[in-house]
């Protein structure tokens, strides 16, 4: 019995030592109240080195739990990342409505221009419908390429595609060993799917696959590199079902980054992705559709017109116009009222561009801030009949010899 | 030299675990009891006497963060909150502009355009005896 309780009070005695030296060993917290929550939260003594996401989330506003997730007042790290959002992505899908999402942030309503998440949602990048639909097709489980099948279930209820909903794509339903390879190998690239495994993955998918260059920031000055991390870093090979990832360091754009069997203009291989194509084309516009032809819709005529129509103008009026709004996040050009600015065809602004007083157009570069002057098609020497005016047939032409 | 006995060494050995377990315990106790979580955050701020704010006067006081405005009507203050998300937002010629989302308010604080919706928050100002201004941000 003796040996018992001295046995005890030792065990006693080293619980506590032990508990004493995890406690000592402690940083000493650095607190930072946000004014979004008021609540303290002691991230920044270990992170204080991490750079501001960006001019639009101060860490002094939002902190950092507010996008996070985590246990605001842990020293321990484990302890403190264990209820963390998407590890190091809070913007993956599967928790970016909790993330990032909100009414005043980027899951508030269409009239409001913040719909973001919800478009995102039943986009071709994250429904990766077009794929799937061709592949199953290809290889007999689908008699056309009409889209049934999305990466993950998704449902519009006010379709305006005819499309209301797409199941989720179990590629083991399928008997067909390309499809199960399809299913293996396929499905990780886009970003409404599992970010792969390694930290060099871990922000390619959800909003930072393209508003992240893998780093700490967010822009919406969005580099041709960033989409080219996903579009062309490697060639998809069918006979096999794998994805071969190129592994030579692209140096000359035109030559190193665009297929060799496809044609391009001076436009294409000099602006910048986002200079063109529009958010609704890259976020999507709240419809499933079917592929990306379905939603891709700018070409060469947005911005030139035809030789028998100008492109669509318009003038800034509203202070609270979309364009403003976008010009301010991305303030490559002080946009403001009374500005006249190019239109797609479905009224979405090229905010980056000005109607000259000379009759020609001008155009910011979104990610260089470099200027270019263009003129439209109509009043050139252009022998394109009118119909005749998808890129393709401007391709004939004005396409780089390579 | 006596020799120690193994009763007794048991017996010094328990009392020894003890007696440092317990110090322990008290240490932390006094630590735990002694834990200060840092100032309350601060919501009156002696501005100094009102004659250093002549009449006409617009006085950005950042570190509050707020804005003393000394007009015909008296004195006024508009935190530079920004109701929208909370940055704090700076004076312009022609108000206050945030620099987080684009919201812009005139310069009595009401919003000219958003995301914001509600005007900048006007906070209290108290005129003491000896004629010194405190700012309440309650």
């Amino acid at each position: 019995m003796r040996k018992l309780v001295v046995f005890a009070s030792g065990i006693l005695f080293l619980s506590l030592s032990l508990a004493w030296w995890m406690n000592s060993r402690q940083p000493k917290p650095i607190e930072l109240i946000p004014v979004l929550t008021g609540q303290p939260e002691y991230c920044i003594t270990c992170h204080a080195d991490l750079p501001e996401i960006s001019a639009s989330h101060p860490v002094e506003t939002f902190g950092c739990v507010s996008c996070h997730g985590g246990e605001r007042l842990a020293l321990n790290a484990d302890l403190a990342h264990s209820t963390m959002r998407g590890g190091a992505n809070p913007s993956d899908l599967s928790v970016a409505e909790i993330s990032c999402g909100g009414s005043s942030c980027h899951s508030g309503s269409e009239a409001d221009d913040r719909d973001h998440i919800q478009r995102v949602m039943t986009s071709v990048q994250s429904t990766y419908a077009g794929a799937i639909a061709n592949i199953r097709f290809t290889f007999g489980a689908q008699a056309d390429l009409s889209a049934h099948f999305g990466i993950n279930a998704i449902t519009d209820v006010q379709t305006q595609t005819g499309i209301p909903s797409l199941a989720s794509f179990e590629a083991t339903a399928d008997a067909n060993p390309m499809i199960l390879k399809f299913g293996e190998n396929c499905l990780t690239c886009h970003i409404n799917a599992l970010a792969r495994e390694g930290d060099s993955f871990a922000r390619q998918n959800g909003c930072a696959a393209c508003h992240s260059n893998g780093q700490h920031k967010l822009t919406t000055a969005i580099s041709y590199t960033q989409c080219n991390t996903c579009h062309n870093r490697g060639n998809y090979d069918l006979r096999t079902m794998t994805f071969i990832q190129r592994t030579d360091q692209p140096a000359k754009r035109v030559d190193d980054y665009y297929q060799p069997i496809a044609q391009f203009t001076q436009c294409e291989y000099t602006l910048d992705c986002i200079d063109c194509h529009t958010r609704s084309e890259v976020m999507g516009d709240g419809d499933i559709h079917a592929n990306k032809k379905d939603i891709q819709y700018v070409q060469c005529k947005t911005c030139h017109g035809t030789p028998t129509e100008l492109p669509l103008t318009k003038t800034i009026e509203d202070p609270n116009d979309i364009a403003v709004k976008m010009g301010f996040l991305n303030p490559v050009v002080n946009i403001k009222t009374g500005d006249k600015i190019l239109v797609t065809e479905k009224g979405e602004p090229l905010w980056n561009t000005r109607v000259l007083s000379d009759g020609t157009y001008e155009m910011i570069g979104k990610a260089t801030k470099q200027k270019f002057n263009f003129r439209p098609v109509l009043g050139s020497s252009c022998t394109q009949t009118g119909e005749d005016q998808s890129s393709t047939y401007c391709h004939e032409c004005h396409a780089v010899e390579r | 030299m006596p020799e120690l006995s193994r009763r007794d060494f048991l017996k010094l050995a328990r009392d020894g675990f003890l007696y440092l377990s317990g110090a322990l315990t008290l240490g932390g106790l006094l630590r735990f009891l002694d834990y200060n979580p840092g100032p309350a955050q601060k919501i009156a701020f002696a501005l100094g006497s009102a004659s250093n704010y002549p009449l006409g006067s617009r006085t950005s006081l950042p570190e509050i963060p707020a804005f003393l405005i000394h007009s015909e009507k008296g004195f006024t203050a508009l935190s530079l909150v920004c109701t929208h998300l909370g940055c704090t937002v700076a004076s312009d010629a022609k108000g206050f502009a945030c620099a987080c989302h684009g919201s812009s308010y005139d310069a009595d604080g009401q919003v000219m355009h958003g995301p914001a919706v509600l005007p900048l928050r006007s906070l209290r100002i108290e005129i003491t005896e000896d004629n010194q201004l405190i700012l309440h941000t309650d």
